[in-house]
């Protein structure tokens, strides 16, 4: 009989628990592994056997997980239907098992999971093929949205500045910076107006246009945004604190817009990202952010 | 009755708490939280900086918090996971809890991590092992570590101890408390056909600092440690017996799927008065035959979108 160390006999327990395949596969999988056997390992008593007192386990794993990926993305499994959904997440978990103590890393690695899973079938047509983007863009923007929800932001933030007047932003001292909260994303669909019709369970089809998404917080609220190319631009430049007219040069050279379009454009929506949570001022003696 | 309150480990007796939850979160900022105490689900809180944070920093200035872990995985033979437990210490910096308990189980291995609270094989090697872990991670944190017995579905032939003289034996090795889950002796007594009532009169009495009540649901064979249901008859017995034995710890009632609203939560958690003068609830045991009954349910760990 082999050996029953600590270590095998939980190394037994794990590949019977997460492998893929029926109890059956998963059992001898890990015989051969580990050269243990059921019957070797598992008491049996009160008339249950070995066998069911494992699944008990075995079948737990999956639904404990797949419960957490069902309520991560709402969005998705209305999209694509429940058995459609449970199908992909149930692939993602058997193939990329969980390392995090926490649940909430469970599906950080589910967007890229479906980009890289998608068909990849030429002969369908092109709009099938097109909508086949869809599925790893929703769960991504779901990510993001998680994402914001549970990161650092603003709220408690001494130096934050949140009102700013509309022509403070010509002042060379005035300088922003990206909230830690803040993320960024560059869509093939449209999906802002998509998810907020979801969330009111009016679902509708996404329409497929090159779109920009910010995503920040204040006060606790996850505020959700289509925004335009030099908006994009602009926050990506805010990444380090940044003086307003530096972000809003590169802002301008990379959206093909006039500096002074941008600047106009500032006065109005510079206030109004700081509100949302996109962006905090700070002042230039605060040039690096040191959150609580 | 001050030196009751200050028993176990020269921890107090916090009455009756129940579990800080996503979903009622909204109530407790707007009304009195009615309960003495909160225990939270340390991985939620950890690296949270969002509401959660800010309803928990609430709470804290308003009552005693305790911190319980389901992934600090004593028992796996894996190294201990340090950055976890430096996370886990952070928490305790800013939240200031009365304690710290996780459960005697392991949830992974091999940098994998099953969210589940797998059996340990009660052995001589698993003690050795555990009492190690045990040591390392109190030094670390500079308190007791509070440990829980968990339900179990199944036991391992290799077994020579028994769990309660498992955990009577780690107690006198280490000097960590006890976390005595009434409803997971009562869920194991039940799958493996031993007696619930020896199980606990046979543990370290002075060494528990609290209890946990929960309502398990009845699959036939074997019950299953679901936390979605109120507290059984059985069950309310068996913490009567517990409170006697120990002079009086601290309750909490664990409720984890199909959440009710705090004011039912509150009726139910009362019930434990009511227990110790001896009246017992009549609840009886909810039986399914539902193919897919989860144990150790992970609802109250899902993203609330409120």
């Amino acid at each position: 009989m082999t050996e029953q160390s600590l270590n095998r006999l939980q190394l037994w327990m794990k590949t019977v628990v997460t492998e893929r395949g029926s109890l059956g596969e998963k059992l001898e999988s890990a015989a051969q592994q580990h050269g243990l056997l059921i019957e070797e390992v598992i008491a049996e008593k009160r008339g249950l056997s070995a066998h069911k007192r494992l699944s008990i386990y075995t079948s737990g794993y999956v639904a404990r997980l797949l419960d957490c990926m069902r309520a991560d993305f709402p969005v998705l499994r209305r999209f694509v239907g429940e058995s459609v959904f449970d199908a992909f997440a149930k692939a993602y978990i058997v193939t990329e098992p969980p390392h995090s103590p926490s649940l909430f890393d469970l599906g950080a690695g589910f967007p890229k999971f479906l980009e890289e899973t998608k068909p990849k079938n030429s002969e369908a047509e092109a709009e099938i093929i097109a909508l086949l983007d869809l599925p790893p863009e929703i769960a991504g923007l779901e990510r993001a949205r998680t994402e914001v929800m549970r990161a650092r932001g603003t709220e408690n933030d001494p130096t934050a500045v949140t009102s700013l007047s509309p022509f403070e932003i010509f002042s060379e001292d005035l300088k922003v910076q990206a909230t830690p909260c803040l993320r960024l994303l560059e869509l093939k669909f449209s999906l802002v107006d998509f998810f907020q019709e979801t969330d009111q369970n009016l679902p509708l089809q996404p329409e497929r246009r090159h779109s920009f998404v910010a995503i920040g917080r204040s006060d606790y609220r996850v505020h959700v945004k289509e925004i335009e190319l030099w908006q994009f631009a602009f926050l990506k430049a805010c990444e380090c604190p940044v003086s307003v007219y530096f972000a809003a040069r590169l802002a301008a050279e990379q959206s093909g817009k006039e500096l002074s379009f941008v600047l106009a454009q500032l006065v109005v929506w510079l206030p109004v990202a700081i509100q949302l949570g996109f962006l905090r001022q700070i002042s230039s003696r605060h040039d690096t952010f040191s959150p609580a | 009755m001050q030196n009751l309150r200050l028993q176990r480990l020269g921890l107090p007796n916090l009455g009756l708490g129940v579990g800080l939850r996503n979903q009622h979160f909204s109530y407790l900022m707007r009304n009195d939280p009615q309960v003495d105490w909160f225990e939270i689900i340390s991985e939620n809180f950890m690296d949270n900086f969002g509401f959660a944070r800010h309803v928990l920093e609430r709470m804290a200035a308003i009552r005693p918090i305790v911190m319980h872990g389901v992934s600090l995985s004593i028992g796996s033979t894996d190294p201990l996971d340090w950055t976890y437990l430096k996370s886990l210490k952070t928490l305790a910096d800013f939240v200031q809890p009365k304690w710290i308990s996780d459960h005697l189980c392991w949830t992974g291995l091999a940098n994998v991590n099953t969210h589940d609270l797998l059996p340990v094989p009660l052995t001589e090697e698993s003690l050795l092992h555990v009492v190690d872990r045990v040591r390392q991670i109190q030094d670390f944190l500079q308190r007791p570590l509070i440990l829980e017995n968990p339900s179990t579905y199944l036991e391992f032939k290799k077994s020579t101890i028994t769990e309660w003289d498992f955990l009577s034996e780690l107690v006198k090795e280490t000097g960590c408390g006890l976390l005595l889950d009434v409803n997971n002796v009562y869920v194991s007594s039940h799958n493996h056909g031993f007696d619930a009532e020896h199980y606990i009169r046979s543990l370290p009495h002075s060494s528990i600092v609290q209890i946990h009540l929960a309502g398990p649901t009845d699959c036939g064979q074997y019950l299953v440690d679901t936390h979605d249901q109120p507290v059984p008859t059985a069950v309310w017995h068996l913490y009567k017996l517990a409170q006697e034995l120990t002079g009086g710890v601290a309750t909490l009632l664990e409720w984890d799927a199909n959440i009710p609203d705090f004011p039912e939560l509150v009726v139910e958690l009362k019930k434990a008065e009511a227990a110790l003068q001896g009246l017992i609830p009549d609840a009886p045991l909810r039986h399914s035959s539902a193919a897919q009954i989860v144990s150790n349910p992970v609802d109250f760990q899902l993203v609330s979108r409120t």
